[in-house]
């Protein structure tokens, strides 16, 4: 029996009318499963009965295949999975925890989900309320785990008591990401002793708890009987982005690629919903913009679908940072303004060739001297406030600005003329800041309305560009407001100067984080060793880095290749950005593909990165 | 209390899953009487779990989160058809392109579906491009699959049955097409302007339930006719070609297809699939009035290889390959079924294998499921051609030999370091001076010869022998004799195998064996894989080899995802784009005069599964896959350079990658859909 991985709470929380009909239903089924609970996955063990150990060296090896003049630990296992539990000093914790402390026992307990139970310490009924959810999340990917029949008939207790310090659910950048896990076993259960100062700490604290379990060959699951683990991010901005724009990405591949970030311990889904080829997010105040720009009436994103997105990542201590791009990146879904009298709002739109007009086909870009744009684009930035979480910010895009676009609009040269600019570079990069400018103060008077209660202005992300480059940046995009997202080469000395200059990065390193590259162009592919090697910035001002983001654009991708393109070479990015880890992926390789092996149980299409011997006989493939 | 809330909890995890069998069930349970004070008692303990649920709802702002997972979820989800209906946009056809026009119901005209004009727009929308002649009325007309009958005309039983089949497998495609299995939303029906704004576009039922019209056709029945050859089992001379021709008259469309053999009526069907589409106006099929193909294949060999020892692959995913392969008239179905690092076929003779070189007992392969494979093939025209790959990459499942007393088969199996004695881990060479060795192949040769068919190409593997492996056991001075004679040695085994019969082409890979005469030209074939632009191709055609093209620079389709060994260079980056695949002509570029030409069978695709499995196999394959099929089948003449496409083959591939995707295929994206939605707009 699989488990939907949509659909688990659905009986627990249905509405009270047809509860009781569903109840029953539940009931009766429960029966069913736990009589039949057979296990169709086609996950197993390759190992059979042979005995495992675990070597000095961090490898697991089957009996018949020790190697001589190799120490291996007294303990034997019964699988490889199981060996690899407390394997080396991570076991298969991924990303590795980065406190002094972690210690792995190598016994384990055999046991029954069904028998784990929670204690809750939370200050608020709210915090209380998000961690049961949590519980219930990691319960179900413990299950997801089984290799066999989950239950056990004589199973100890596992008792998880997580005490959290503090009544807060916001999620952001200073938010307390640290925990620290006890477990011991004694006769009569097993103690998991976890402490965060939030709940998204407790949260990660599961994912860890749950690294530290495996199926067992027999029935029911195996868990590290004795550990303590302290572990803190060394980011707190580890995304993913998605362009949702390029090609739609259903919703339910949204909610794939949020289960497969919890899973990595990332909490940024930088959300490029929309671009110039398509709108497809609904704009409950301007229904226009969807109308007008999306692909098809089903290939949209509603007011509530965004909602829930935003609900579902955070229970999984995502936050959803939507990115509304301009004023380049911008086109189809603003071709209405004429027929409203609102005048040209995009300029370019669709032009051809489109190579005198824009980078990339479509063109389309904003009109920056048309108020009514402005007024619009306020109302899609109230409407971005509204769906994320009260201290959420906005990305604004700002990327590849193509001058000669505005530059060749009679429209636009004409009003800069009459407002005194010249034509200029100079004079295009002004009118361009001051989109930035006029639309960050759009952003903090709706804050001010919509959120009074929060007292400081918030800053906004906006992409490296012709505007971010050192000699310009200070004129046009002051650092307390704006953060900088660089995607610069690794060469490049961008991040330094800006550091230097006091700016808070986000660093998206082109040649090694772009997961679309590879596919077209001159452009190579970055396999997950490079996407783990790939270093971020150092020295005096490496506080000002807030972390990194994997970006998935999707001109090459939709659906049907999405989540082998994204995962596992994200979850490299993920090590880097929770851990970052002096050693090499040549360490970590065992470990990432066990977690490689998570990603498929919990329904993720990832991607195969060695054959499957070498999976299987480890060392023996370097 | 706390204790009591998780537990059930737990139990509620699989409740939504199986609703309806779970009402059934309980409906079955009421009926037992026995059974009722079981139900009571469950009753009152839900009534119990209720209350208790009830009573530790939290209140306040957390209550949303529970929200968003109990909201089901849209109809975006699920098993909704793989292919969204647009109707923001309506097209009109201006020089033979179709322009996108945003449409709002009631304000202008008829709506046009982007497939519709696709279909009726410039050029005949075939993939791959007929060679001969293909001509299509300007007018078209609609039906519901139900109307579509069979006729055959042939005396030879076998290929009626055959036909039969593919028939049976084309209406199911038709079906599918039709999307009459899938519900739809009322957005996509367009029935409420304003509704479909709205985020709950909720399932209605089927999407033709007591409204679909029968369309503008009585009756649609496809003559099929075979009169020359019997032959439904595959060879190098079947003829594939077809005529395809439909009149309509009076409300009744007659397609006739004609053919030389099976193989060449089934390619007609295939056609003659790509000459239906479905219009989500009228939720009805489509096609022309009239429409005139005649249509022969330039290549005979049109393959594709997939390895199964890497990376295991189910039969359901090797199945929905060569579905794949129907559709773009690939022919050959190459199946690199072992190698070193796994065995997984099963085999009835020599169990001990797949005991000892499965990755586990659910990745394999019985007899019973490469029979299954092969019966699948045969009806979308396509050969399954296996291979155990010998006397190198094999090694895991050959090791046993000892223990029953028939001496060690291979050498060298997962030695170290291994770079020393093989390509890449597990290193693994079959021994060459053991007979039981031999006697194995010859029972493997024989099982699968039983189970593919009669054939006359078969394919004995041969490559990247490591003459230092064997160095160590043996003392011969000659090893590369060793080599050859153990291929030798392989290919007589394979004749007994095959009651006495050599298969007239015996395929081996390029390897430096090919690069001396000692394999006879006369019975050997060549699979080139090396660089296009190596000396071996014109060397191996000047010898006299029969050869197939998988140049590794161009019909790779592993390639591009950098090592997957932590030391090492990535072996043959970049990733070839379909482009890339498409382009190659290797024939034109070396210049072949006409018989060298004709030593040329054909070409093929490989998928070399050490960074693919199951996840992500249908995207590695398509649609790079379906530009072989066109270059091999149609090979079109290209006189653009080395990274310009005509706007033409943009605008087909487009269409046919999504055609993959209505029949289930995960082919991957060409562009974004803004480009498929604009043809020309992107390039």
């Amino acid at each position: 029996m699989r488990f939907s991985g949509h659909n688990r709470y659905h009986c627990s929380t249905a509405p009270t009318a047809t509860a009781t009909a569903t109840l029953v239903v539940c009931i009766c089924l429960a029966l069913a499963v736990g009589l039949t609970q057979g296990d169709d996955s086609a996950e197993v063990i390759a190992s059979g009965s042979r005995k495992w150990f675990c070597s000095q060296t961090d490898i697991c090896r089957p009996e018949d295949e020790l190697e001589n003049g190799v120490g291996y630990l007294e303990e034997h296992f019964e699988s490889q999975r199981d060996c690899r539990l407390s394997c080396g000093k991570y076991g298969s914790i991924w990303p590795m925890p980065t406190g002094v402390e972690c210690s792995l026992s190598h016994e384990r307990v055999h046991f029954d989900p069904w028998k784990v139970r929670f204690h809750v310490v939370a200050p608020s009924e709210a915090t209380t309320q998000f961690l049961r959810e949590t519980n219930r999340l990691f319960v179900s990917n413990l299950l997801k785990e089984c290799t066999r029949n989950c239950t056990l008939a004589s199973s100890k207790q596992i008792l998880v008591r997580a005490t959290v310090s503090s009544n807060s659910l916001v999620l952001d950048w200073r938010t307390d990401e640290s925990y620290s896990m006890v477990l011991r076993t004694t006769e009569t259960a097993t103690f998991v002793d976890i402490q965060a100062a939030t709940v998204y700490g407790a949260r990660h604290s599961f994912e860890t708890l749950s690294n530290l379990v495996t199926g067992s060959v027999s029935n029911g699951l195996l868990l590290v009987s004795a550990a303590r683990i302290s572990d803190r991010p060394a980011y707190p901005h580890r995304g993913v982005l998605l362009d949702t724009s390029r090609n739609f990405i259903p919703l339910r591949y949204l909610r794939s690629t949020l289960d497969a970030m919890a899973a990595s311990k990332m909490n940024v889904l930088h959300w490029h919903v929309v671009d110039t080829h398509s709108f497809p997010l609904e704009i409950t105040r301007v229904p226009e913009m969807q109308r007008y720009g999306a692909y098809s009436a089903s290939q949209t994103y509603s007011r509530t679908d965004a909602v829930n997105l935003v609900k579902y990542a955070r229970l999984r201590g995502i936050r959803i940072l939507i990115e509304i791009d301009g004023p380049s990146h911008a086109g189809n879904g603003w071709q209405w303004g004429p027929a409203a009298g609102l005048g040209n709002m995009s300029v370019c739109l669709n032009q051809s060739p489109w190579r005198s007009f824009c980078v990339q086909p479509p063109c389309g870009q904003l009109n920056p001297m048309n108020d009514h744009m402005y007024a619009v684009l306020k109302e899609i930035l109230e409407d971005v406030a509204e769906v994320g979480a009260p201290e959420e910010t906005v990305h604004m895009g700002g990327d590849e600005v193509y001058l000669p676009c505005w530059n060749n609009t009679e429209e636009i040269v004409a009003k800069m003329r009459a407002q005194g600019y010249d034509r200029s570079e100079n004079s295009f990069l002004r009118l361009w800041s001051q989109f930035h400018q006029r639309n960050l103060n759009a952003w903090d008077d709706i804050n001010e309305r919509m959120y009074p209660s929060i007292k400081e202005p918030k800053p906004v992300i906006i992409w490296s560009s012709h505007l971010t480059v050192p000699k310009y940046i200070e004129t046009f995009l002051p650092k307390e407001r704006f953060i900088i997202q660089t995607w610069v080469d690794s060469a490049d000395p961008l991040n330094r100067e800006l550091l230097q200059r006091g700016y808070r990065l986000i660093i998206s390193t082109k040649n090694a984080w772009y997961l679309d590259h590879g596919f077209w162009g001159s452009t190579s592919y970055y396999n997950w060793r490079t996407v783990y090697a790939s270093g971020m910035p150092m020295g005096n001002h490496s506080s000002q880095v807030l972390g990194g983001e994997a970006c998935m654009w999707s001109e090459f991708v939709d659906h049907n290749s999405l989540e082998s393109r994204i995962w596992p070479r994200a979850g490299a990015a993920a090590e880097r950005l929770w851990s970052n880890p002096k050693s090499s992926a040549l360490v970590a390789q065992q470990r990432f593909y066990r977690y490689r092996e998570r990603l498929l149980a919990r329904g993720i299409h990832a991607d195969a990165v060695i054959p499957r011997w070498c999976v299987l006989h480890e060392g023996r493939c370097l | 209390m706390m204790m009591m809330d998780s537990f059930w909890r737990f139990w509620s995890f699989s409740g939504p899953l199986r609703t309806r069998q779970g009402l059934r069930y309980l409906f079955k349970m009421s009926l037992a009487v026995s059974l009722r004070r079981a139900l009571l008692v469950l009753l009152s303990g839900a009534i119990f779990i209720l209350t208790v649920l009830y009573w530790n709802q939290g209140g306040g702002k957390t209550q949303a989160y529970s929200e968003a997972l109990e909201r089901p979820h849209s109809h975006k989800d699920g098993t909704a058809f793989p292919i969204p209906v647009e109707k923001f946009w309506t097209y009109k056809c201006e020089n033979d392109r179709c322009m996108r026009v945003s449409y709002h119901a009631g304000k202008s005209a008829k709506r046009v579906s982007f497939i519709t004009c696709s279909m009726t727009c410039g050029y005949v929308n075939i993939w791959p491009a007929p060679t001969i002649k293909s001509l299509v009325s300007a007018q078209t007309t609609s039906f519901s699959v139900e109307i579509v009958q069979l006729e055959m005309d042939t005396p030879h039983r076998e290929v009626r049955k055959q036909l039969q089949l593919a028939f049976d497998s084309f209406l199911k495609d038709l079906r599918q097409i039709q999307r009459l299995d899938y519900a739809t939303s009322p957005a996509e029906m367009g029935e409420s302007e304003s509704s479909s704004w709205s985020s709950n576009n909720d399932m209605v039922g089927a999407a033709t339930s007591g409204q679909r019209r029968s369309g503008g056709l009585e009756s649609l029945l496809v003559k099929i006719s075979v009169q020359k050859s019997g032959d439904v089992d595959f060879s190098l001379d079947n003829d594939e070609s077809y005529q395809l021709s439909t009149i309509t008259e009076s409300h009744r469309l007659l397609v006739e297809i004609k053919a030389n053999s099976f193989f060449g009526a089934r390619h007609g069907l295939s056609t003659l699939q790509q000459l239906i589409w479905f219009d989500d106006e009228d939720h009805l099929l489509h096609t022309y009035v009239n429409s005139k193909v005649k249509d022969a294949p330039k290549f005979r060999y049109r393959g594709l290889m997939l390895d199964t020892s890497r990376h295991f692959f189910s039969v359901e995913a090797i199945k929905r390959t060569i579905m794949g392969m129907g559709l773009a008239k690939l022919n050959r179905f190459h199946w690199h079924l072992t190698d070193a690092q796994s065995f997984p076929y099963i085999s009835r003779n020599y169990p001990e294998l797949a005991e000892h070189g499965a990755y586990s007992e659910s990745e394999t392969y019985t007899e019973q499921d490469v029979r299954e494979v092969v019966d699948f093939a045969r009806i979308h025209g396509v050969q399954v051609i296996p291979e155990i790959d010998a006397p190198a990459h094999a090694g895991n499942g050959w090791d046993w030999g000892p223990k029953r007393g028939m001496g060690e088969l291979a050498v060298c199996i997962n030695q170290q370091p291994w770079s020393f004695y093989c390509g890449e881990p597990p290193c693994g060479q079959l021994n060459p001076k053991n007979n039981h060795t031999y006697l194995i192949l010859q029972r493997l040769y024989e099982e699968l010869l039983q189970a593919t068919g009669p054939t006359d190409l078969f394919h004995l593997g041969g490559d990247e022998v490591n003459l230092d492996c064997w160095a160590q056991y043996f003392n011969d001075t000659d090893l590369r004799g060793l080599w050859c004679d153990f291929m030798l040695q392989a290919m007589a085994r394979l004749k007994m195998a095959n009651n006495g019969v050599s298969p007239k082409y015996l395929a081996v890979w390029s390897s430096a064996l090919t690069n001396t005469k000692c394999l006879p030209n006369s019975q050997f074939t060549v699979q080139v894989w090396g660089g296009s632009t190596w000396q071996e191709n014109y060397d191996l055609l000047d010898n006299g080899y029969n050869v197939i093209f998988s140049h590794v620079d161009a019909w790779y389709l592993d390639c591009g995802f950098g090592s997957w060994r932590s030391t090492g260079e990535a072996a043959c980056s970049p990733y070839r784009t379909w482009q890339n695949v498409y382009k190659h002509r290797p024939w034109e570029r070396m210049r072949l005069d006409k018989k060298r030409r004709k030593q040329v069978l054909g070409g093929e695709a490989c998928l070399w599964t050490e960074q693919v499995d199951e996840n992500q196999l249908d995207n590695r394959l398509w649609p790079r896959a379906g530009a072989l099929g066109e270059r091999l089948w149609s090979d079109p003449s290209d006189d653009h350079d080395l990274d310009i496409m005509a706007p033409e083959v943009f605008r087909r591939i487009s269409l046919f990658r999504t055609r993959l995707v209505e029949l289930g295929i995960k082919a991957e994206a060409l562009f974004p859909k803004y480009c498929a939605q604009n043809p020309g707009e992107c390039i």
